[in-house]
């Protein structure tokens, strides 16, 4: 009886309308939060400070599209310079094309912004040092850092989607004659764009709230902004609020920016475009015309030039002059990389040999477990903290969010507005803020909302699992949308009901191609624990920069070691995924370039 | 779908009960567990900090066991941060905070201070020899740290000074501002000036403090929103540690002239008759 009509979608509506009726009615007339709202700290002047407060919002988010444009920009060159080199057939191109991702993949942004910010200009000599320090060398390194970190992402995802493009495609541009720049130019990218947009583009969006991370170098962008206008006021619920309605429609508009890239990229004959697809083509038009136009013109100018099969000597001697040419430069090139790479290699080598290994070795049962087990009784585990408090906590958030996102991908797929809009809501929320951000958000409201108050821990890994659930729940609806419609058709045609297609066919299958991805998002919860430290969980980062703290001066030795057992720790579980990848894979063949 | 509605009926129950339970005036209910929730910082040298041993010790942590065994009461020490300690006196997850917090009039908007328990100033932190008056830094890069008042206390003396548009750069924490300071990004670090006298201990013959005290930090224990009889509690407490020699006992453990912090009491806390 209640199960027809919560098929109807009125009934579906007005059940959300009520819920949320309920919601509004509850906390803002009946529930005592028991803190005074005043909005006003955004908007009138301060009387202690002499300014409209509000206004660091802005400049912050000015910083803060200005560090996402920039480091985007070195994002993509970098990346498609690093996914090329790791389809390379020059070997140490390769190796260390796959160092360099999966160094600065598997350890915490955090980590490296530290890194560049504080230890890399004490290794500089003191005349470029100065230089850099003359120039705005806080945005330099963090929009710098931020650039090599996305980097990194993003040259997967272009190699996973170059390697994505057939064999036989290959052979054929091959065989018609193309050389294989040409190849690459005409054939193997323009294809590979196509597929390397949508996960291209959630990188993007990563960045941006990646961004948030400057502040940790002294850079006054959005995040910066409203923990800045909380120390001055104390109005902490305000200003997170404003800036977390700021970075919602940061994410909306690229998410909205990435959705007409698509349409505009779609192959969609004429007469089928839809609304949408035409309004991308109008909106993308000024900046596709320049470029159709140079390229209609190349080709004119170009067209006149014919080769011909009969060279004359002068042609013969003209071609094979440059055939040597490119080779010599090809071999040039390989031995310049060579030398730098020696001396990179040279150079951190040294480096790490003058490290004071002492330091490192007293320190490192603090860095693992902190002061276990002769903590204070009424701290949590007996004083664990650093490495093992990190593992904890990220196997906590791992295990439970992975139930939060089975339910809430399958909310996501379901055809009841009833769970599809709370889902959707839920994940877009979640994903359109930057982790920290979460972090703040659950930490202070809690204990407010159920008066009962968690210890920092807890608050952090909740925090942790909230998010990552958002991450899973998209994983696993694109792979349940992955599967063809088929199969959920052909079982619910031979009388299983929706639940038990769902557990029998459907997940099994969908959770077999979303293995990798979700793997993926482990390690980066992983890493994500080290963001922990802003509200003092005791977990790695926090207890390297107490390190440093007390010991001062060997600020290169600490966060050498901490990069390094993040890297472990991540490597490893990478190192699993690609062989499950591999397990999991049906096509054997790798594309080599 | 009925254990749906279910389930969410009684949620918004469970959460009508919590609200009602979470009200009640601070003071009965520490007498009433025996357990004072204090805040204290945990990187702040000589006020709170981990030692070698992995302790947690400092001027702060004793005055606050102080204040507990006064009361007659159980300690129980929460760590917090310059971004945590507001937040957690306004919810009530400590009860008091004795994190080196500058009394500010438009702080005491949000949370109760006790009286002064410690004062300092705003001092500069610079390498020795480098600069000699606070007109020296005119120009000249200064971090500060983000979340506390030395922020536009510099920004305000750097602009008198004549410096129309001062480089002042934030961090998150005491230790960054001091990297910041070694690798030579800034020229100076400014903050009160026990802070700076902790960190400059570390690394002695190096660094100096430059001119005159340029802002008055009095530093009071916060306290929650109207609790008078907590307030009373621990002014009184305060007043009676100063009467019996005790607070001078933890004064000069951390900042006598024997110690690596040497920082002279020149004032008295406000005493009522």
């Amino acid at each position: 009886m209640i199960n027809r009509y919560l098929e109807k979608t009125w009934v579906q509506y007005l059940c959300l309308t009520t819920v949320v009726g309920l919601l509004v009615y509850y906390f803002g007339w009946v529930f005592d939060f028991g803190y005074k709202f005043d909005w006003s700290v955004l908007y009138k002047e301060d009387p202690s400070y002499g300014e409209v407060l509000g206004g660091m919002l802005v400049t912050g988010l000015n910083l803060t599209v200005s560090i996402s444009l920039m480091s985007s920009a070195i994002a993509l060159g970098l990346g498609i310079l690093f996914g090329l080199g790791r389809l390379s057939q020059f070997k140490p191109v390769y190796y260390f094309s796959t160092c360099y991702v999966e160094f600065f993949r598997n350890t915490p942004l955090l980590v490296q912004l530290f890194f560049w910010y504080f230890a890399l200009p004490m290794g500089l000599p003191e005349g470029i040092r100065n230089f850099l320090f003359d120039q705005n060398f806080e945005m330099l390194a963090a929009t710098v850092g931020l650039g090599i970190y996305t980097s990194s992402f993003m040259a997967e995802v272009i190699r996973a989607g170059i390697q994505s493009i057939p064999k036989g495609l290959l052979e054929a541009s091959y065989s018609s004659g193309l050389t294989p720049f040409q190849t690459l130019t005409k054939i193997v990218l323009p294809l590979a764009f196509r597929a390397i947009i949508p996960p291209l583009g959630s990188e993007f969006l990563n960045n941006m709230k990646n961004s948030s991370l400057a502040m940790v170098v002294g850079v006054p962008e959005l995040c910066w902004a409203s923990q800045q206008i909380e120390g001055m006021t104390f109005k902490g619920f305000e200003a997170t609020t404003a800036a977390t309605v700021i970075y919602l429609s940061l994410s909306l508009t690229i998410a909205g920016i990435l959705t007409l890239v698509n349409w505009k990229l779609q192959i969609v004959p004429v007469k089928d475009r839809t609304m949408g697809h035409k309004f991308a083509h109008l909106l993308f038009w000024p900046f596709e015309a320049p470029f159709a136009f140079l390229a209609k013109m190349h080709r004119r100018m170009k067209r006149k030039r014919q080769d011909d099969f009969n060279l004359s000597r002068a042609q013969a001697a003209r071609k094979a002059f440059l055939a040597k040419l490119s080779k010599v430069l090809g071999f040039v090139w390989k031995a310049t990389f060579l030398v730098c790479l020696a001396f990179l290699i040279f150079s951190a080598v040294y480096g790490v040999s003058k490290f004071n290994f002492q330091v490192i070795r007293d320190n490192i049962g603090t860095l693992l477990w902190w002061r276990f087990p002769q903590g204070d009784p009424n701290e949590i585990l007996w004083g664990l903290g650093g490495l093992s408090f990190s593992i904890i906590m990220s196997v906590i958030a791992i295990s439970v969010s992975f139930f939060i996102g089975l339910i809430v991908g399958i909310g996501r797929t379901s055809k009841n507005k009833l769970f599809l809009i709370p889902s959707t809501l839920y994940i877009e929320l979640i994903r359109g803020n930057p982790l920290i951000m979460v972090i703040f958000w659950i930490y202070f409201f809690i204990p407010i909302l159920t008066g009962h108050f968690l210890n920092v821990f807890w608050s952090a890994t909740i925090a942790l699992t909230v998010f990552t659930g958002a991450y899973l729940a998209e994983i696993v609806r694109s792979g349940i949308q992955n599967l063809p419609p088929g199969q959920f058709e052909a079982a619910v045609s031979t009388g299983l009901t929706y639940w038990q297609a769902m557990r029998k066919i459907i997940l099994p299958q969908a959770l077999k191609q979303m293995l990798p991805a979700i793997v993926g998002q482990f390690i980066a919860i992983f890493k994500d624990t080290s963001l922990a430290f802003v509200i003092g969980v005791l977990e790695l980062t926090f207890v390297a920069q107490g390190l440093n703290n007390r010991l001062m001066i060997y600020p290169f030795e600490i966060y050498t070691t901490v990069a390094f057992l993040y890297f472990i720790c991540c490597y490893l579980m990478s190192l699993v995924a690609r062989r499950l990848e591999r397990k999991l894979s049906t096509e054997t063949f790798r594309l080599q370039m | 779908m009925k254990r749906f509605m279910t389930l969410a009926l009684a949620a918004a129950l469970v959460m009508a009960f919590a609200a009602t339970a979470f009200a009640g005036a601070t003071y009965d209910k520490i007498m009433k567990d025996k357990v004072i929730r204090v805040g204290i910082m945990t990187d702040s040298i000589p006020g709170a900090f981990y030692n070698a041993k992995k302790e947690w010790v400092g001027f702060d942590v004793d005055i606050a066991n102080e204040i507990a065994k006064r009361m007659g009461v159980k300690i129980d020490q929460v760590p917090v941060s310059n971004k945590t300690r507001i937040g957690f006196l306004q919810q009530g997850r400590i009860d008091i905070s004795v994190s080196n917090m500058t009394h500010k009039r438009s702080r005491d908007n949000s949370i109760d201070f006790s009286i002064t328990y410690f004062f300092d100033g705003q001092k500069m932190l610079a390498p020795k020899g480098k600069f000699s008056t606070l007109k020296d830094f005119v120009g000249k890069r200064v971090a500060v740290m983000q979340g506390t008042t030395s922020e536009l206390n510099v920004k305000n003396l750097l602009k008198e000074l004549g410096d129309a548009a001062p480089k002042v750069i934030s961090y998150q924490k005491e230790s960054e501002c001091f990297q910041a300071l070694q690798m030579g990004r800034v020229d100076a670090w400014s903050t009160d000036s026990t802070i700076l006298l902790g960190y400059s201990a570390q690394v002695p013959g190096k660094y100096e403090l430059v001119g005159d005290f340029f802002s008055n930090e009095p530093y009071g224990i916060g306290l929650v929103e109207d609790d008078s009889k907590l307030r009373d509690t621990v002014n009184f407490t305060l007043q009676d540690m100063w009467k019996d020699g005790t607070y001078e006992k933890i004064y000069n453990k951390w900042y006598g002239p024997d110690t690596k912090y040497y920082f002279p009491l020149t004032e008295k806390i406000e005493m009522w008759p």
